[in-house]
């Protein structure tokens, strides 16, 4: 994959190069917006990443640029200004999303990875959050690589639920919503009755408990 | 007396108040000696008169030699009689007795002493050659004018100090409008930089009052650089920090011996302290500086959630079981991110300060007036003597070796004292003397706006 790097400051531009080569793509750096744009014109990329604060034409103008030239590249924004103003103006331009300054590599290339999957159209069929997979397709789930265990219905429906936004915690009557139609009788103790199921399939550490609020899967885990 | 100079000197309504007065009594006390020697000359002079029409009227009709005005007391007896009498002829007793007057008298107005008593005497020779004086007590005729001139004064005596009283009050009242700014001015908050409203102030103090608002203005613009300042200097570390941390990613990826991979696993920790300054100091000065409107309310259990989701790690690593007690909820007017800051330095020193293995309790409680946000812990609780200093900025209890960055209780004041909201230490278990038991008392008044 060829990335376009715009970054002005030399430590993290160099940073940045290494990894995303390391990660196996080809990685162009410039330094300020107008050379951006050169390389925009000039060269196809998969993916832009723009760091806000640049010198000369700054991220803002580069993006607007971009944009208004109708081109749909991927791009996302580099940023130490965390202010919702900045943000929202950042997403409203055109962004795809946004890195806060300082952050993890394996975050940067997470979130690189998320943005090209929405581009393309295809959100990933199977859902994960590193510790368990789950299989839309054959609801089938496994932990860490083991064997794929089949889930009933409500069971995937409960851990699909779960793994859309791994880290957020669902209430009770949230995750009643997502198991049952309209007009379907709730059971009562439906929900423990699921996770206590599907804790004996997966194991105990897969789904938590956070006493008084819901439940939830870890993230990064 | 000095000191009666000095509080003269320092407030102009003071001053104003007794310069006035003094200069009202001291005018009131020259009319009043004047008109007082005025009406008393005026009352001699009249009765002068009466003497002179009482010989006239003898003259030209050779009345009685005595004579008595009618119903008067003894004492305002008008005596008449002729000179070089000798007293013992003349008969005529209506009046009782006859003044001994010497014959040698000359004509005209004069004091005369007889017989221990002052006399007022008119001595006139009549048309047939006789001579005869007209007589009256001194005593009774400075008694009448006495009368007469303290009636004249009498107004000016009673209306003086209900003149002063009024003064006073007007005075009072003209600085009203100057005490009413002063106390608007006096209860401000530090942050209430507004301008002062000058409608309604005195044409005198205007100038002062614009003044004061231009200074206001100027504080406030060092303010929000100060503000700035911090800001941007947060955002402008971050860029070498996001440098250093993402070369020491790169740098835990490269093979190396297990001792370095330690020593660069503690510089990661050290970064990643360092990144946590720089986010609560941005923290502080957001809310230091924050002037957005909240535009809904906010729902007390979905922060407690946010934060929870954010924070389960961090109390997953050390085991601790953290939790919402009760469903009670309730609705905050306030910026969110506002209450999820306040609300995340809370749980955050609670999980920091909780040994492994304990428990982080999160409740919300509606008293009559106030929606009471709860956080307990079983970690060792603040001493009641250093309650009130782990809200200063950079404050580190002895003893401590949590690594934190001694902002969050710093920013959980600012939020509480801009939403009016009081917060109380306290100890979780208080005959154990341990656990930290924080209260967010938010009155009412937030919650409906």
């Amino acid at each position: 994959m060829r990335i376009l790097l715009a970054e002005d400051d030399p430590m993290i531009g160099a940073a940045i190069q290494d990894a995303l080569r390391d990660a196996s793509h080809a990685a162009d750096w410039v330094k300020d917006g107008q050379a951006a744009l050169v390389a925009l014109g000039s060269q196809h990329y998969d993916l832009v990443l723009l760091d806000l604060g640049l010198p000369g034409r700054d991220g803002q103008e580069v993006l607007a640029s971009i944009r208004s030239r109708g081109n749909p590249v991927p791009l996302l924004v580099i940023t130490a200004r965390d202010g919702l103003d900045d943000r929202l103006r950042g997403l409203d331009g055109g962004a795809d999303d946004y890195v806060l300054k300082p952050f993890e590599m394996a975050e940067l290339l997470a979130r690189m990875r998320a943005v090209l999957r929405r581009k393309s159209g295809s959100a990933a069929p199977v859902l994960g959050n590193g510790e368990v997979v789950l299989d839309p397709a054959t609801k089938e789930a496994s932990v860490h690589g083991g064997p794929p265990a089949r889930l009933s219905n409500r069971e995937f429906s409960l851990l699909q639920a779960l793994l859309q936004r791994p880290g957020a915690i669902l209430s009770r009557t949230e995750l009643e919503d997502r198991i049952y139609g309209w007009g379907e009788e709730v059971e009562s103790n439906a929900v423990e009755y699921l996770i206590h199921a599907l804790r004996r399939k997966l194991g105990n550490e897969v789904i938590k408990n956070v006493r008084g609020v819901g439940w939830m899967v870890s993230k990064n885990a | 007396m000095d000191g009666f100079q000095k509080r003269l000197n320092a407030s102009v309504q003071r001053k104003l108040s007794f310069t006035l007065s003094l200069a009202i009594l001291a005018a009131a006390a020259v009319a009043g000696i004047f008109s007082f020697v005025s009406a008393f000359a005026e009352a001699h002079e009249l009765q002068d008169d009466v003497l002179r029409q009482v010989a006239q009227l003898t003259d030209s009709r050779h009345l009685p030699p005595t004579l008595r005005p009618g119903g008067g007391d003894e004492e305002s007896q008008v005596f008449v009689q002729r000179l070089a009498e000798s007293p013992a002829s003349s008969v005529d007793t209506a009046a009782g007795t006859f003044l001994s007057l010497p014959a040698t008298l000359p004509d005209g107005l004069q004091m005369l002493k007889i017989g221990g008593e002052t006399f007022r005497v008119l001595v006139k020779t009549t048309s047939g050659g006789e001579r005869i004086a007209v007589a009256q007590e001194a005593g009774f005729r400075n008694e009448i004018a006495r009368d007469s001139a303290w009636r004249t004064v009498m107004p000016l005596l009673i209306l003086i100090p209900v003149l002063l009283l009024i003064v006073a009050d007007l005075i009072r009242k003209m600085f009203r409008p100057i005490a009413a700014l002063s106390r608007d001015i006096d209860q401000r908050s530090e942050q209430a930089l507004h301008a002062i409203d000058d409608r309604g102030v005195p044409a005198e103090i205007r100038p002062f009052v614009v003044a004061i608002n231009r200074l206001l203005g100027r504080v406030a613009q060092s303010m929000d650089a100060q503000r700035r300042f911090v800001a941007d200097a947060a955002h402008e570390l971050r860029s070498p920090l996001t440098a250093l941390s993402l070369q020491a990613e790169r740098l835990s990826e490269t093979e190396m011996s297990a001792a370095a991979h330690e020593r660069l696993a503690v510089l990661r920790q050290g970064i990643e302290r360092g990144r946590k300054l720089l986010d609560q100091l941005l923290g502080l000065a957001r809310t230091q500086s924050s002037a957005e409107r909240p535009t809904a309310p906010v729902s007390i259990q979905a922060v407690y959630r946010h934060v929870l989701e954010d924070l389960i790690p961090l109390a997953q690593a050390k085991r601790i079981d953290i939790g919402v007690e009760g469903r009670q909820d309730a609705q905050l007017w306030m910026n969110e991110r506002d209450l999820v800051a306040l609300v995340k330095n809370l749980v955050d020193n609670a999980i920091r300060y909780t040994p492994a293995g304990g428990r982080v309790d999160l409740s919300v409680c509606l008293a009559q007036a106030h929606i009471v946000l709860r956080i307990r812990d079983t970690g060792p609780g603040i001493p009641p003597d250093e309650r009130t200093r782990v809200f200063d900025p950079f404050y580190r209890m002895l003893g401590n070796e949590q690594i934190g960055s001694g902002l969050g209780l710093a920013i959980v004041r600012a939020i509480a004292d801009r939403i009016g909201a009081e917060i109380r230490l306290g100890y979780a278990d208080v005959s154990g003397q341990s656990g930290l038991h924080v209260e967010v008392i938010v009155p009412v008044a937030m919650t409906e706006r």
